[in-house]
C-alpha cells in the first residue's frame, strides 16, 4: 500500500526500509526469531533488573566513596555473599558500569548538558562540602584538583540515569516475556509494538538524582531540570551503546600510529548493533560479561534451542550474543518507530517522503552493522 | 620377558586377524588397546628390574634358531634400546587410542598396527644382525599398508615411495651386515661377537658406507629424505605419530648400535663429514619448513632438522654426545608425536591443514582453544624452550659436539633458531586472529581426543624439568659405547679423559691395542 | 623463623608459578559457569605471600647481617658435564627479588581494575604469575644456565602476554616479532653458553668471574664469545638492532606493559651485569656494549620524541635508559648500572600505571587527542609528574641521584659519556614535558572531556608506587655501591667531574624549557614543511628499521627458504625419484597415479629380494653368494 505512492528506495539496505514501511521490523518475522528474541529479552530483563538496582544503589549510597569495596553488594554484606562474590558466582556488574562509562564518555542528550551546568556544579559542591565536612585532606585536594570530585559526581549522575533507564527497560522486557508465555506475542511486529508502547508510556518519566548525607537530602538533578526518560537517557543510550560503543581491545588496536580508531567519536561503530559476535568469550571483549550473565537466566525453551546446536553449550555465549543482537534490532526498530517524524503507516505522501528520508538516514548507519547476519 | 614385548603384539595382531565372524570395529579396537596396555605394563615392570648402572645387555634371551645360517633368536636390552622400547610401547598405545573409532577395515588396521609395533620393538631388542634386519624389514610391510590403505589422496604414491626407499635402506643395511659376517670369517650374526673385530679402517669404511646410506634413508638425512614429507602428509595421524616417534628412531638407533658399535675406527674417520652432513640437513630441513603451507609438512621437515642433531651427536662420539643423542631421540619422539597428534586434531575438525585457510583457532567458544594451547606448548618444546625436554636434549647435543665440531654445531644452533621462525609463522597464522567464516562451525573436541596429547605434554614437561629420569637409563651404556671409540677419536681431538675408560674393562675383551696398554697400566 | 624463610627463599619465584598453575582450571575453560576472578585472587594471594616471604628474608639478610650464601641444586650430572643450578642469597639478589615481587604485586592489583571487563582474566593472571616466577628466578639465580632458562621463560611469557588479545590483527604480528627478536638474541646467547661451558668455565657467575681471570682463550674467541653473550641481553633490553619488539609489544595489555617496561627489560640487563667479568676478556665486548648502548640511547631518544602513541612515547625511553645501563656495564661501572636499573624501574612502572588509567578512561592512546586531564585525575597526574621527575635528572629524585653518583668522582668519566648523558637527559625531559602538556594541560578534547579518576584497584597501587618512587632517591644516596664494596676512585678535581652535576641540571632545565615551548601537534595536524615532516616520520617510524629488516633479514630468510623448498621439490626429490629409482625399476613406478597392481608388483619384488637372500643362506649358498657379490664389487 505504501510503495504504490512512493518509488522503491535505492538505498543499499532498501529491503529493510521497505520492511519498516510495511509495518515489519529490522529483524525478519519468523517463529524462531520470536522465540529467540523473547527468550533472550527475558534473560536480559532479569539481568537489567539486577544492573539497574545496583547502579541506583551505587549512585545513592556509594557516591564519593574512595574504597567502595562492597559496591556490588547492594548493602547486604554477609559471609555467604562474600564467598559467592569471591568465587565470582555473581552478576557481572562491571558490565553495567562499562555501559555507564560509555554513555558518560560519548555524552549527548539533556543529561550530558545538565552535568556541565552551573546548577549541577553548585549542587555538587554542597554535597562535597557536606560529605567531607571534617576531612581537610580531601577538601585540600578538592581545592587543587577542582574537577576531581565534581567529575566523580557526574559519573554518579550517569550511574543513576542509566539505572533509571534500565529500570524501565527491564520492566518492559519482563512484561513482554510474560505476555509471550500467555500467548499474546506471536510475531516480531508484536514484540516491537510491545516495546514501543512501553517506551511511549514512560517517555516523559522524569530522571532525577538525589542523595542523602546525614539525613539531609541533596537534590543533584531535581525534577525541575526537566530531564526525561526517552530523550535524555534513552536516545543517548541507544547512540552510545547500540551504535558507537568503545573499541574492544581484543579486536581493535589502540595504537595511535595505526589509526584504527577514528578521531571523531561520531564515527565510532563498535556498539551492540555492530559488534562481531564471534569473538565473544575471547580476551578483550567486554560484552562477554553480559552474555555470561544472561546465560544463567535463559528460559528453558531457548536453552533447549542452544543445546541442540553443533557445539552444544560450548559456544553458548556466542549464540547468546547472536540472539541478543537480533533482539537489539527489534528494540532499535521500536526506537526508530517512536522517533519517526510521522507514523510509519501514514498514507500522506508528504509524510511518507519525510519518513523515507528519516529511514534512509538511519539505514546509512546500518550499512556496516550486523543487520544482514542477524537476519541470515 | 623381552619376548613378551614382541610376541604379545604379534599374538594380538593374529587374534584380531583371525577372530571369527563379523565383529564390529570397537571390538578390534578394544583388543588392540588391551594388548598395547599389557605391553606398556610389561615395560613398566621392566623399569623396576632394569639395572641402569650396568653397561651389559640385560634380560638376555638367546636361542639358536637357524644355526647353520648363524641366525640366533638373541634378544637383549640395554640403556640404548630401553628408552626406545618404552617410547614404542607408549606411542603404540597412544596411536591406537588416537585412531578414529569408526575407521574402515578396522580388522586389518589394528592388526597391522600391532604388527608394526612388534616389528619395531623386535628391531630394538635384536642382538643378532640378521634378526635386526628381519624385524627392520617386517616393520616396513605393515607401515606400507597403513599408509597405502588409510592415507590421504596421494597415499598410493607416498606409500610406494616409502616402500622403495626403506626397502633399499634395508637392502643396504643387509649388505653391510653380510659383509661384516663374511669378513669376520664367521657364519654367526651375533652382535657381541662381531664387535671389536679390529677390521682395517679401509674395510670398515667400505662396510660402513652402505650401512650409513641405508640408515640415512631411514632417519632421514638430506638428501635421502624426500620420502618422509610425502609419507607424513599422506599417512593418517596415528601413523604419523608412530612414524615420527618411533620408526625414524630405528635409523638413529642403527647408527649408534651398528655404525658406532661395529665400525668404530671407520666411524671416527668420517665423523667430520657426518657432522657436516648433519648441519646441512638441519639447516635444509628448517629452511624447507619455513616455505611449507601444509602444517603436517612443516612438522615433517622439522623432524628432518631435529633428527639431524642426533647424527651430529653420534658423530662426535663422546660419552656426553652419545647420551645426548639418546635424549634427543626421546625428545624428538615425544615432541614430534605431540605435534602430529595436535595437527591431526586440527585436521579432523577443520578438514584442512593449509596454513593459509586456517586462522583464529584459539577462539574459546567456536575454535579449538585447548588444542591450540597444546600446539603452542609443543611448538615451544620443539624450539628448545627450557622447562621442556627439547631444551636439555638439544643443549646436551650442542654442548657435547661444540668442542669437536664447532662450526657444524653453530650451524645446527642456527637451525634451532629457525625452528622458532617456521613454527611461529604457523601458530600465529593458524591460531591467532579471528576465525574465518568457513571455520565458524567446527565440531567439538572431546576430552578423549585430547587425552593422548595431555599424556605426551606431561612427559615433555616432566623430562624437561627432571632430565635425570631419562639420563640414568642410558648413561652407563652410552658411556661404554663411546669409550673404546672415544679413545680413537681422542687421537684427533684430545678430548678423552682417563676416567671415561673406567667402565669398560670387563666387557670388551677384544679391545683394540691402544686400550690394552691403558688397562695394563692400571692393573 | 627468619632463618628458615631465608634458607627457603628459592621458593619465592615458585609462588608465582603456583599461582599460574592454580589459574589453569579457569584459563582452560574447565570452570565455565562462574567467572574467572578467583584465579586473579589466588594469584594475588600467592604474589602477596611471595612478597611477605621476600620481605622477611630481605630484612633478615639486610639488618641481621646474615652471611650471603649459595644454594646449589644438582640438576643434572651426565658424563663429564655437571649442570648444577645455583641460587644466590645476598642483599643484592634478595633486593632485586623484592623489587620484582613488589612491582608485580602492584601491577596485579592494578590489573584487577584495568582488566575487570576481560573474561580471560584467569589466563592473564596465570601469565603474570609465570612472568613473575621467571623474573624472580633471574633475580636470585647465580648460574648462567639457570638464568638463560629463565630468560627463555620470559621470552615465552612475553610472547603469550603480548599475544593475550590474540584475535587483534596487530597483536598477531607483535607477539610473533617479540618472540623472534628475543629469540635471535637468545640463540646467540645460547651459543655463548655452549662455548663457555665447552671451554671449561663453570656456569655459576662466580666461577665465570674466576675463569675469566685465568682464561686461556684466544682474543678472537674472546671477542666472539663476548658478542654472543651480549646478544641475549640486547634482545631482552630492546637495544638496537633488536629494539623494535618493545614498540610492537605495546599492543599487549597495559598491566603487563608496566612489568615489561620496568623489570622485564631490567632482567636482561641484570644478567648482563652479572656477566660483566667475562666482558673484560676482550676489549671488543666493552666497545660493543658502549656502541650498542650509545646508539640506542641517542636513537631511541629521538624516536620517543616523535611518537604520538602514549605508550610508545614512553616505551622508547625504556630503551634509552637500558642503553645507559649497557654503557655503564661496558665501562665496568656495574654499581651504576645496577642503580640505573633500580631507579628506572620504579619511575617507569609508575609512568605506565599513570598512562594506563588514561587509556582506560579515554579509550584512546593518541596524545594529540588528549588534554586537560590534570584537574580531574589527581592520582594519575601526580603519578605522571612523580614518575617523570624520577626519570629526569633535574629534581632530586632517583635518576638525579643515580647520575650524580656516576659523576661525583667515584668513576672515571669521559667527555663523550657526559655528552650522551646530557643529551639523553635533555631529550627525556623534553619528551616528558611534551607528553605532559598534551595529555594533562590545555583544554579538554572530546575524548578527554569526561574523565573521572580511576577506581581504587588502579588508584591504590598508583599512589603506593608514587610514594615508593619518592623514596627511591634514598637508595643511590645511601648505598651507591652494591656490587663493589669500596669506592673505586676518588677523583674530585677533574673538570668533567666538577662540571658534571651543574651541566646535568642545566640539561634537565633546558629539556623542560624546550618541551614547554615547542609547538604541540594536535590531532591530525601534520607539519607542513617537508623538511620537518621527513624527520618526524623518520623518528616516528623508528628510523624505518622495520622496513630495513623487511628487505634484508626477512627477505633473505624467506627467499632462501623458497629456493630450498623449490630445490627440494624439483631437484632433490626429482633427482632421487627419477634418476635413482627410474633406472632400477623402469621408470613407471613412481608416476603420481600408481595403480594398485604395480604396488603389489613392487612389493613382491622387494619381498622376493629379501627372501632370496635368506633362502640362499638357508640352502647353504651363503658363501658362494657373498664371494660372488664381493668379487664383482671389490676385486
Amino acid at each position: 500500500m505504501v510503495s504504490t505512492t512512493l518509488e522503491p528506495s535505492k538505498h543499499k539496505l532498501a529491503e529493510y526500509i521497505h520492511l519498516l514501511e510495511s509495518g515489519q521490523a529490522l529483524l525478519k518475522d519468523s517463529p524462531e526469531h520470536v522465540l529467540e528474541v523473547v527468550g533472550i529479552l527475558h534473560s536480559y530483563g532479569v539481568v537489567l533488573d539486577a544492573y539497574s538496582n545496583n547502579l541506583c544503589y551505587i549512585a545513592d549510597n556509594q557516591f564519593l566513596v574512595f574504597f567502595p569495596f562492597f559496591k556490588y553488594f547492594n548493602g547486604e554484606v554477609s559471609r555467604e555473599r562474600l564467598f559467592h562474590h569471591w568465587w565470582h558466582e555473581r552478576i557481572n556488574f562491571e558490565y553495567a558500569e562499562y555501559c555507564m562509562k560509555a554513555m558518560l564518555w560519548h555524552g549527548g542528550g539533556g543529561l550530558d548538558a545538565y552535568v556541565d551546568s552551573p546548577e549541577f556544579r553548585e549542587a555538587v559542591e554542597k554535597v562535597i562540602q557536606a560529605k567531607f565536612k571534617n576531612n581537610w585532606v580531601i577538601l585540600g585536594l578538592h581545592n587543587i584538583f577542582t574537577e576531581f570530585l565534581p567529575e566523580q559526581m557526574r559519573q554518579m549522575a550517569y550511574y543513576s540515569g542509566l539505572g533509571q533507564f534500565w529500570r524501565v527497560m527491564s520492566d518492559i522486557f519482563m512484561s513482554l516475556s510474560a505476555r509471550y508465555d500467555k500467548g499474546e506475542i506471536k510475531s516480531i511486529p508484536d514484540v516491537v509494538q510491545h516495546i514501543l508502547d512501553g517506551l511511549v508510556a514512560d517517555a516523559n518519566k522524569p530522571i532525577t538524582y538525589k542523595v542523602t548525607i546525614e539525613d539531609k537530602v541533596y537534590e543533584i538533578i531535581p525534577q525541575s531540570a526537566g530531564l526525561t526518560f526517552l530523550m535524555d537517557t534513552g536516545v543517548p543510550y541507544v547512540e552510545a551503546i547500540f551504535f558507537r560503543g568503545t573499541p574492544f581491545p581484543g579486536t581493535i588496536s589502540y595504537n595511535a600510529q595505526a589509526y584504527q580508531i577514528p578521531h571523531d567519536q561520531a564515527r565510532f561503530a563498535y556498539g551492540a548493533l555492530y559488534a562481531d559476535p564471534l569473538p565473544v568469550g575471547s580476551a578483550g571483549i567486554p560484552p562477554t560479561l553480559l552474555m555470561q550473565d544472561m546465560r544463567h537466566y535463559l528460559p528453558e525453551y531457548l536453552h533447549e534451542v542452544y543445546r541442540k546446536t553443533l557445539r552444544e553449550e560450548d559456544d553458548l555465549r556466542v549464540q547468546i550474543c547472536q540472539t541478543f543482537q537480533r533482539s537489539m534490532f527489534c528494540v532499535t526498530t521500536a526506537a526508530i518507530k517512536g522517533l519517526a517524524p510521522h507514523p510509519l503507516n501514514t498514507t500522506d505522501p508528504e509524510e511518507q517522503k519525510a519518513n523515507r528520508a528519516y529511514l534512509e538516514n538511519w539505514m546509512d548507519r546500518f550499512v556496516t552493522s550486523q543487520i544482514l547476519k542477524a537476519n541470515s | 620377558m623381552l619376548s613378551a614385548l614382541i610376541w604379545l603384539p604379534l599374538l594380538g595382531a593374529l587374534a584380531i586377524g583371525l577372530l571369527p565372524g563379523k565383529t564390529e570395529a570397537n571390538r578390534f579396537r578394544s583388543i588392540a588397546l588391551v594388548v598395547a596396555s599389557i605391553v606398556l605394563v610389561v615395560n613398566l615392570l621392566l623399569i623396576f628390574q632394569f639395572d641402569p648402572n650396568s653397561a651389559q645387555m640385560q634380560f638376555v634371551e638367546n636361542l639358536p634358531w637357524i644355526e647353520w645360517l648363524g641366525l640366533n633368536y638373541h634378544l637383549g636390552i640395554d640403556g640404548l634400546s630401553f628408552p626406545l622400547v618404552f617410547l614404542n610401547s607408549l606411542l603404540t598405545l597412544i596411536a591406537i587410542f588416537a585412531t578414529n573409532k569408526n575407521i574402515e577395515r578396522s580388522r586389518l588396521y589394528y592388526s597391522m598396527l600391532l604388527l608394526l609395533s612388534a616389528g619395531a620393538v623386535g628391531a630394538f631388542l635384536a642382538q643378532d644382525l640378521l634378526l635386526f634386519f628381519l624385524f627392520y624389514e617386517v616393520e616396513i610391510i605393515p607401515l606400507y599398508f597403513l599408509i597405502a590403505i588409510w592415507g590421504g589422496k596421494r597415499r598410493a604414491y607416498a606409500a610406494m615411495k616409502f616402500l622403495l626407499y626403506t626397502a633399499l635402506s634395508g637392502i643396504l643395511v643387509l649388505a653391510s651386515f653380510l659383509g661384516v659376517v663374511w669378513l669376520s670369517g664367521d657364519s654367526n650374526f651375533d652382535y657381541e661377537s662381531l664387535r671389536g673385530l679390529g677390521l682395517p679402517v679401509a674395510t670398515q669404511l667400505l662396510l660402513l658406507a652402505p650401512l650409513l646410506v641405508g640408515l640415512f634413508i631411514k632417519i632421514p638425512i638430506f638428501p635421502f629424505h624426500t620420502w618422509l614429507p610425502d609419507a607424513h602428509v599422506e599417512a593418517s595421524t596415528p601413523i604419523s605419530v608412530l612414524l615420527a616417534g618411533v620408526l625414524l628412531k630405528l635409523g638413529t638407533y642403527g647408527l649408534l648400535r651398528f655404525g658406532v658399535g661395529l665400525f668404530p675406527e671407520g666411524w671416527a674417520a668420517i665423523a667430520p663429514w657426518m657432522a657436516t652432513l648433519a648441519a646441512i640437513s638441519a639447516l635444509y630441513g628448517a629452511s624447507c619448513a619455513i616455505a611449507q603451507k601444509d602444517m603436517k609438512k612443516v612438522v615433517a621437515y622439522s623432524s628432518i632438522a631435529h633428527m639431524a642433531y642426533i647424527l651430529i651427536a653420534a658423530a662426535a662420539l663422546t660419552p656426553l654426545s652419545l647420551i645426548a643423542a639418546v635424549l634427543q631421540m626421546i625428545s624428538h619422539g615425544l615432541i614430534s608425536a605431540l605435534l602430529f597428534l595436535v595437527v591431526g586434531v586440527v585436521y579432523k575438525k577443520t578438514g584442512t591443514r593449509d596454513v593459509d585457510s586456517l586462522t583464529g583457532l584459539l577462539n574459546p567458544e567456536r575454535g579449538l582453544p585447548i588444542t591450540g594451547s597444546i600446539m603452542i606448548l609443543g611448538v615451544m618444546a620443539s624450539c628448545g624452550i627450557p622447562g621442556m625436554v627439547g631444551f636439555i636434549a638439544e643443549f646436551l647435543v650442542f654442548r657435547s659436539t661444540f668442542p669437536i665440531f664447532p662450526i657444524q654445531t653453530l650451524l645446527c644452533l642456527v637451525g634451532t633458531g629457525l625452528t622458532a621462525v617456521y613454527f611461529l609463522l604457523v601458530v600465529n597464522r593458524v591460531f591467532f586472529g579471528r576465525l574465518t567464516e568457513k571455520l565458524e562451525r567446527l565440531p567439538q573436541v572431546k576430552w578423549s581426543e585430547r587425552a593422548p596429547a595431555f599424556v605426551l605434554t606431561a612427559l615433555i614437561i616432566a623430562f624437561g624439568i627432571q632430565p635425570n629420569w631419562m639420563v640414568r637409563w642410558s648413561e652407563a651404556q652410552t658411556t661404554s659405547l663411546a669409550t673404546i671409540d672415544g679413545q680413537i677419536l681422542s687421537q684427533n681431538s684430545q678430548k678423552l679423559e682417563i676416567s671415561e675408560l673406567k667402565n669398560n674393562f670387563t666387557q670388551n675383551i677384544s679391545t683394540p691395542q691402544i686400550i690394552s696398554t691403558e688397562m695394563s697400566q692400571r692393573y | 623463623m627468619s632463618e628458615f624463610l631465608l634458607q627457603n627463599c628459592w621458593l619465592i619465584p615458585l609462588y608465582g608459578f603456583i599461582g599460574a598453575l592454580l589459574s589453569l582450571p579457569w584459563s582452560l575453560g574447565l570452570i565455565r559457569t562462574t567467572g574467572p576472578r578467583p584465579a586473579a585472587y589466588l594469584n594475588l594471594l600467592m604474589t602477596g605471600l611471595g612478597f611477605i616471604h621476600g620481605s622477611i628474608a630481605f630484612t633478615a639478610i639486610w639488618f641481621e647481617q646474615v652471611q650471603p650464601r649459595e644454594l646449589v641444586l644438582d640438576w643434572l650430572q651426565v658424563a663429564d658435564l655437571d649442570l648444577s643450578l645455583a641460587i644466590e642469597i645476598s642483599p643484592v639478589s634478595l633486593g632485586a627479588l623484592e623489587v620484582v615481587t613488589g612491582i608485580t604485586l602492584l601491577a596485579q592489583v592494578y590489573a584487577l581494575g584495568y582488566m575487570e571487563k576481560d573474561w580471560s582474566l584467569a589466563r592473564f593472571y596465570g601469565l603474570m604469575g609465570f612472568f613473575e616466577a621467571a623474573l624472580g628466578g633471574i633475580a636470585i639465580s647465580d648460574n648462567l644456565l639457570l638464568s638463560y632458562g629463565l630468560l627463555e621463560m620470559l621470552t615465552l611469557s612475553t610472547y603469550l602476554l603480548v599475544g593475550f588479545w590474540y584475535a587483534q590483527p596487530l597483536v598477531v604480528t607483535a607477539a610473533r616479532d617479540a618472540f623472534l627478536t628475543k629469540r635471535v638474541g637468545d640463540i646467540l646467547l645460547l651459543m655463548g653458553i655452549v662455548a663457555l661451558s665447552s671451554y671449561g668455565a663453570g656456569l655459576t657467575f662466580s666461577d665465570l668471574a674466576s675463569w675469566a681471570e685465568t682464561s686461556p682463550i684466544s682474543p678472537t674467541i674472546a671477542a666472539l664469545l663476548g658478542l654472543a653473550l651480549i646478544a641475549g641481553p640486547t634482545g631482552k633490553c630492546a637495544q638496537f638492532p633488536l629494539n623494535l619488539w618493545l614498540d610492537e609489544a605495546m599492543e599487549g595489555p597495559n598491566p603487563a606493559g608496566i612489568l615489561r617496561n620496568s623489570i622485564v627489560v631490567s632482567a636482561g640487563a641484570y644478567v648482563l651485569i652479572k656477566l660483566q667479568p667475562v666482558f673484560t676478556l676482550s676489549p671488543v665486548s666493552s666497545v660493543a656494549l658502549i656502541a650498542i648502548g650509545s646508539v640506542t640511547a641517542i636513537g631511541a631518544s629521538f624516536m620517543a620524541l616523535a611518537q604520538i602513541d602514549i605508550k610508545r612515547a614512553l616505551s622508547h625511553s625504556t630503551s634509552v635508559y637500558l642503553g645507559l645501563v649497557f654503557i655503564a656495564v661496558g665501562l665496568g661501572h656495574v654499581d651504576i648500572a645496577f642503580l640505573l636499573l633500580f631507579s628506572h624501574s620504579f619511575a617507569k612502572a609508575l609512568l605506565f600505571m599513570s598512562i594506563g588509567s588514561i587509556i582506560l578512561n579515554t579509550s584512546c592512546q593518541n596524545i594529540t587527542e588528549m588534554g586537560g586531564l590534570w584537574s580531574r585525575m589527581p592520582a594519575t597526574t601526580t603519578a605522571f609528574v612523580v614518575g617523570s621527575a624520577g626519570l629526569v635528572a633535574l629534581m632530586p629524585m632517583g635518576m638525579f641521584w643515580t647520575l650524580q653518583r656516576w659523576l661525583n668522582g667515584s668513576w672515571e668519566i669521559s667527555w663523550w659519556l657526559l655528552g650522551v648523558l646530557l643529551f639523553v637527559n635533555t631529550l627525556c625531559a623534553m619528551n616528558l614535558t611534551r607528553v605532559f602538556r598534551l595529555v594533562f594541560l590545555g583544554p579538554p578534547q572530546p575524548k578527554t572531556r569526561r574523565s573521572p579518576e580511576v577506581p581504587w584497584p588502579m588508584a591504590l597501587p598508583m599512589v603506593t608506587l608514587t610514594i615508593v618512587t619518592l623514596l627511591v632517591p634514598s637508595v643511590p644516596q645511601s648505598w651507591p655501591f652494591w656490587l663493589s664494596l669500596t669506592p673505586p676512585l676518588e677523583l674530585t678535581n677533574a673538570l668533567d667531574i666538577e662540571l658534571g652535576i651543574p651541566l646535568l641540571i642545566a640539561s634537565g632545565v633546558f629539556g623542560l624549557v624546550l618541551g614547554a615551548t615547542i609547538d604541540l601537534r594536535r590531532a591530525d595536524a601534520r607539519p607542513t614543511q617537508t623538511f620537518l615532516r621527513f624527520w618526524q616520520d623518520l623518528f616516528a617510524y623508528d628510523f624505518y628499521i622495520a622496513k630495513v629488516y623487511d628487505v634484508t633479514v626477512v627477505w633473505a630468510v624467506s627467499t632462501i627458504s623458497k629456493i630450498t623448498s623449490w630445490i627440494d621439490r624439483f631437484i632433490v626429490d626429482g633427482l632421487v625419484n627419477l634418476v635413482g629409482w627410474a633406472t632400477i625399476f623402469g621408470g613407471n613406478v613412481l608416476k603420481y597415479n600408481v595403480s594398485g597392481q604395480s604396488q603389489f608388483y613392487i612389493l613382491t619384488i622387494l619381498l622376493a629380494v629379501s627372501l632370496l637372500l635368506l633362502w640362499s643362506g638357508i640352502t647353504g649358498q651363503w658363501s658362494a653368494v657373498i664371494s660372488n657379490w664381493l668379487s664383482s664389487a671389490n676385486y
